[in-house]
C-alpha cells in the first residue's frame, strides 16, 4: 500500500519571513506565479513541465471558489490534476503527498504545491479593517450553526493559545511538567536559526532564562513558546523520476506519508494528550519501511513548544510521558544528536500563515540536497517532517529520502 | 442591555439545551439505540449514527478534564473575567464541555477535581451559560451576571470603600496640598454600564451619530471591534457619574473653577454594554497668584482592562 518513492521534491522557493506591516503587498495570483517561477528556477525546470497543482484554498484573496482554475488560467498552465487543501498548518505536508500520489498514479509528471501568504493590495472599496475583523475570533467560525460559534465563543474559548495551553496543562497533570525542558526546545531551535540568515530571529540569541522570563499568555505557555505570525509564502515542485533526473538538485523522494484527523476542538478528542500524529507517523514509517532510528533529521511542526513535545512522543521518537526528560538528554541543534527544526523551526523562523509548515518541508529538502549552508548536516538522506493544523486536530507526516 | 461578548445563537437542533439552561436545568441528548450521550447536541448519535435520540436531564456533576488561566484575554471583551479560568469539564455521563470555572481561587484549581454546574444568566433576554465550580463550594446554583447586576454589586463594594472621616486639607496650605501628589492611584469608583441606549442619547445630544457608535448591525459586520463603541467624549463626561473614593477633602476655599484639561486621551475603546469604572491621583499642585491649582489625573477603564479608555488631566483652581 502507498507510495513507492517514485516522486520527489526537486525545487522549492519561499519568501523570507517579514512583518505584515512592511512586507510587499501582492495579489495571491501574483504570488503563486512568482513563487512557482522561483521554484522552477531552483529545480532547473520550465513551466511546460508542470501538469498538476495543489493549492491552499481558504483565504485566497481573489476568489473563494474555483481557485485552481483561476490559478491555472493566470499561470498559463494546462493541468491533469488540480487539488485544494484546507488543513491549516497541515496543508503543506498534505499538499506534498497528494502531489506525490498524483505523480505515482501517472496523472502528472510535475506538480506545483503552492501557498501564498503575503497580504494582497487593498482595492478602493476594500475596508482595511477586514483583517482585524477576521482575526477577532482567531480563526473560529462565527457562522450560524457552527458548533464552536455556539458552544465555545460565548465562554471565551477561541484562537489557538488556550487550546494548546489546556493540552499542556493536562499533560502536566498526567505526566509532570518541566518548564526548563520546554524552554530548551525553543532555545535549541534558536541556535539553529542563528545559522540561518533567512530566519526572523537570525542574529538574536535566546537563553532558557529569556524564555522563562517571557510573558505568560495562557498557563503554562509563555510568549516565547508561541510562534510569531509573519508574511511569507512558499512553493515546492514534486516531480516524477524521469523529470527529477533532469532537475538540478538531488531530489527528496516521498517514500512515506500519513494523515489523521477526527476532531476540530481537542476537547472532543478521545484523549487530548494522544495526538493524531501517532497514527499518521505509524503509517508513514510502515509505508517507507524504515525505523525511527533511521531518521537523520526531524522537521516537526512547531506552532508551540508543546506541539513539538507531543510530536516527539506520539511520532515515536521519545517514550510516551518521558518527552521532557528526553529533550533534556538530547541536543536538538544541527550540531546535536537529534537534529530537529534545523532552520530554526517556525518559532525562530517565523510563521507565515498556512505556508509556515512549508518551511519544514523545504528545510528537509535543503538538507537532503546539501544546500543548508552553515547548518548543513554531514549526512542527511532520511528526514521526518510533520504538519499540524488547528489545535492538534489535523496532523500529517512525511518521510523524505534522498534520491 | 447589550453586551459585546459573543453570545450563543440557538438553532432548531440545540434550542432544548439552551432553554434548559435558562430554566436552570442541564439537558443533553442520549442515543436510544446505544445509550451514548451526545455533546454538543446533534440530530444523530456520533457513535452509532442512529437518529433516535432523547433529551435527558442530568445532574451536571463531573470532573475537571483540563484548564488554563489566561494572562492575556482571548478577546478584549473578556478583560473583566481576567484571568479567564478556561476549562474542559467531563460530565459523569462521559461527555466533555468547553466552559469556564467560577467561584474558585486560582490555587484551588486542579485537573481531575470534582465540579458542579452553575447556571449563569449573562444577558437581559435570559441567555444562560453553563459554568462550573468546585463540588465542595457553597455557591448559588443560579447566578446573575448581566452587566446591570454586576454593576449593582460593584456599587455596594464602592460604597463600602468610601472613607467616612476624610482627611481635611486647606486649599491654601501649600505643603499639605503638595503632599497629595502621588504616583499611586486611588481605589476604584462605582461601576456603570455604558449601554446602547446611553450611547444613542449622547449621539442625539452631541450630533455625533457616526455608525460605529449607533448602528449595532453594521458595526457587528464592519467594525474591527465587532460591535458599536461609545464616543470617547461620552466616556469622558461619564466621569461625573463615577464616585471615586478619596481619603482626603480640600476645604476652606471660596470658589473652585474647572479650568479644563491639560491632556485628554482615548487610548482604548469602550464597547457598548461594557462596564466602566475610574480612579484618580493628584498629578501636580502649583501655587498661583490667583489661588492653588491642582492637576488631577482621572483614568477610566473598562472593568478588567489594563489599558485606560480615557485619560483626563483635569485642572482645578481653588480660590
Amino acid at each position: 500500500m502507498g507510495l513507492k518513492g517514485n516522486a520527489a521534491i526537486v525545487g522549492a522557493a519561499q519568501y523570507r519571513p517579514e512583518k505584515y506591516a512592511t512586507a510587499p503587498r501582492m495579489f495571491h495570483l501574483e504570488q503563486v506565479a512568482d513563487l512557482a517561477g522561483r521554484a522552477l528556477a531552483d529545480a532547473g525546470l520550465k513551466a511546460a513541465d508542470i501538469d498538476g497543482l495543489v493549492i491552499h484554498g481558504p483565504q485566497f484573496h481573489e476568489a473563494q471558489v474555483f481557485v485552481p482554475a483561476m490559478a491555472a488560467e493566470y499561470l498559463g498552465l494546462s493541468l491533469n490534476f488540480a487539488e485544494v487543501v484546507d488543513l491549516g498548518g497541515c496543508s503543506s505536508v498534505a499538499a506534498v503527498w497528494r502531489a506525490a500520489m498524483a505523480v505515482e498514479m501517472g496523472l502528472c509528471q510535475a506538480v506545483l504545491c503552492v501557498i501564498p501568504a503575503r497580504m494582497a493590495p487593498f482595492g478602493p472599496d476594500e475596508d482595511p479593517s477586514w483583517m482585524a475583523r477576521a482575526m477577532r475570533f482567531g480563526g473560529h467560525s462565527t457562522a450560524f450553526g457552527a458548533p464552536e460559534a455556539e458552544f465555545d465563543l460565548p465562554y471565551g474559548h477561541m484562537g489557538q493559545n488556550t487550546g494548546y495551553a489546556m493540552i499542556a496543562q493536562r499533560y502536566a497533570a498526567k505526566y509532570g511538567y518541566d518548564p526548563v525542558a520546554m524552554a530548551k526546545i525553543a532555545v535549541d531551535q534558536r541556535t539553529n536559526a542563528l545559522a540561518n540568515p533567512d530566519a526572523s530571529f537570525f542574529g538574536k540569541p535566546l537563553s532558557i532564562e529569556d524564555v522563562l522570563a517571557s510573558k505568560m499568555v495562557a498557563e503554562p505557555l509563555r510568549v516565547l513558546e508561541i510562534v510569531m505570525p509573519v508574511a511569507g509564502g512558499a512553493a515546492v515542485i514534486v516531480a516524477s523520476k524521469e523529470v527529477a533526473a533532469r532537475a538540478r538538485n538531488r531530489g527528496a523522494c516521498i517514500t512515506g506519508f500519513g494523515e489523521h484527523l477526527y476532531f476540530k476542538s481537542p476537547t472532543y478528542a478521545n484523549e487530548m494528550t494522544d495526538t493524531p500524529i501517532g497514527p499518521a507517523a505509524e503509517r508513514a514509517f510502515a509505508m517507507a519501511g524504515i525505523k525511527r532510528s533511521d531518521i537523520q533529521a526531524a522537521q516537526l511542526y512547531d506552532c508551540y513548544t508543546i506541539t513539538v513535545l507531543l510530536t516527539l512522543e506520539d511520532a515515536g521518537f521519545a517514550p510516551k510521558g518521558e518527552g521532557m526528560r528526553w529533550v533534556r538528554e538530547h541536543d536538538l541543534t544541527y550540531k546535536g544528536n537529534f537534529p530537529m527544526n534545523t532552520h530554526g523551526g517556525q518559532l525562530s523562523f517565523g510563521q507565515s500563515g498556512t505556508a509556515g509548515g512549508m518551511s519544514q518541508v523545504i528545510e528537509a529538502f535543503h538538507q537532503i540536497s546539501g544546500r543548508a549552508g552553515e547548518r548543513q548536516l554531514k549526512r542527511c538522506d532520511t528526514v521526518f517532517v510533520s504538519g499540524t493544523g488547528g489545535v492538534m486536530s489535523e496532523q500529517g507526516a512525511l518521510i523524505l529520502q534522498g534520491a | 442591555m447589550s453586551t459585546n461578548k459573543p453570545l450563543p445563537t440557538p438553532t432548531e437542533i440545540s434550542a432544548p439545551y439552551w432553554n434548559g439552561l435558562k430554566a436552570g436545568r442541564l439537558t443533553i441528548p442520549q442515543c436510544k439505540s446505544c445509550g451514548h450521550w451526545v455533546f454538543f447536541p446533534r440530530r444523530h448519535c456520533d457513535k452509532c449514527w442512529s437518529q433516535d435520540l432523547a433529551w435527558k436531564e442530568v445532574k451536571g456533576t463531573g470532573t475537571l478534564y483540563t484548564y488554563t488561566l489566561t494572562r492575556v484575554p482571548t478577546l478584549p471583551d473578556f478583560a473583566d473575567e481576567m484571568p479567564q479560568k478556561m476549562a474542559v469539564v467531563e460530565l459523569d455521563e462521559g461527555v466533555r464541555i468547553n466552559t469556564t470555572l467560577i467561584g474558585v481561587d486560582e490555587s484551588e484549581i486542579k485537573v481531575d477535581m470534582r465540579v458542579k454546574p452553575v447556571f449563569d444568566t449573562v444577558s437581559a433576554d435570559g441567555t444562560t451559560l453553563l459554568r462550573f465550580t468546585a463540588a465542595g463550594k457553597d455557591m448559588a446554583e443560579r447566578i446573575d451576571s448581566t452587566p446591570a447586576a454586576l454593576a449593582a454589586a460593584a456599587e455596594a463594594a464602592a460604597s463600602a470603600a468610601e472613607v467616612a472621616d476624610r482627611r481635611q486639607v486647606r486649599f491654601d496650605d501649600e505643603a499639605a496640598m503638595k503632599s497629595l501628589v502621588s504616583e499611586a492611584y486611588s481605589a476604584w469608583s462605582n461601576q456603570i454600564v455604558v449601554d446602547q441606549a446611553l450611547i444613542d442619547e449622547f449621539a442625539k445630544l452631541s450630533g455625533d451619530d457616526y455608525w460605529i457608535h449607533t448602528d449595532p448591525e453594521r458595526a457587528r459586520k464592519q467594525s474591527p471591534f465587532g460591535g458599536t463603541i461609545a464616543h470617547g467624549a461620552l466616556v469622558q463626561v461619564l466621569q461625573s457619574r463615577l464616585r471615586i473614593p478619596l481619603d482626603y477633602e480640600v476645604v476652606g476655599f471660596n470658589n473652585m473653577v474647572n479650568y479644563g484639561s491639560d491632556r485628554l486621551r482615548f487610548p482604548a475603546p469602550v464597547p457598548a454594554g461594557s462596564r466602566i469604572h475610574a480612579r484618580t491621583r493628584v498629578k501636580a499642585v502649583e501655587k498661583l497668584p490667583k489661588g492653588m491649582q491642582l492637576t488631577m489625573e482621572i483614568v477610566t477603564h473598562v472593568v478588567g482592562s489594563e489599558r485606560p479608555s480615557v485619560i483626563n488631566d483635569l485642572v482645578i483652581l481653588y480660590m
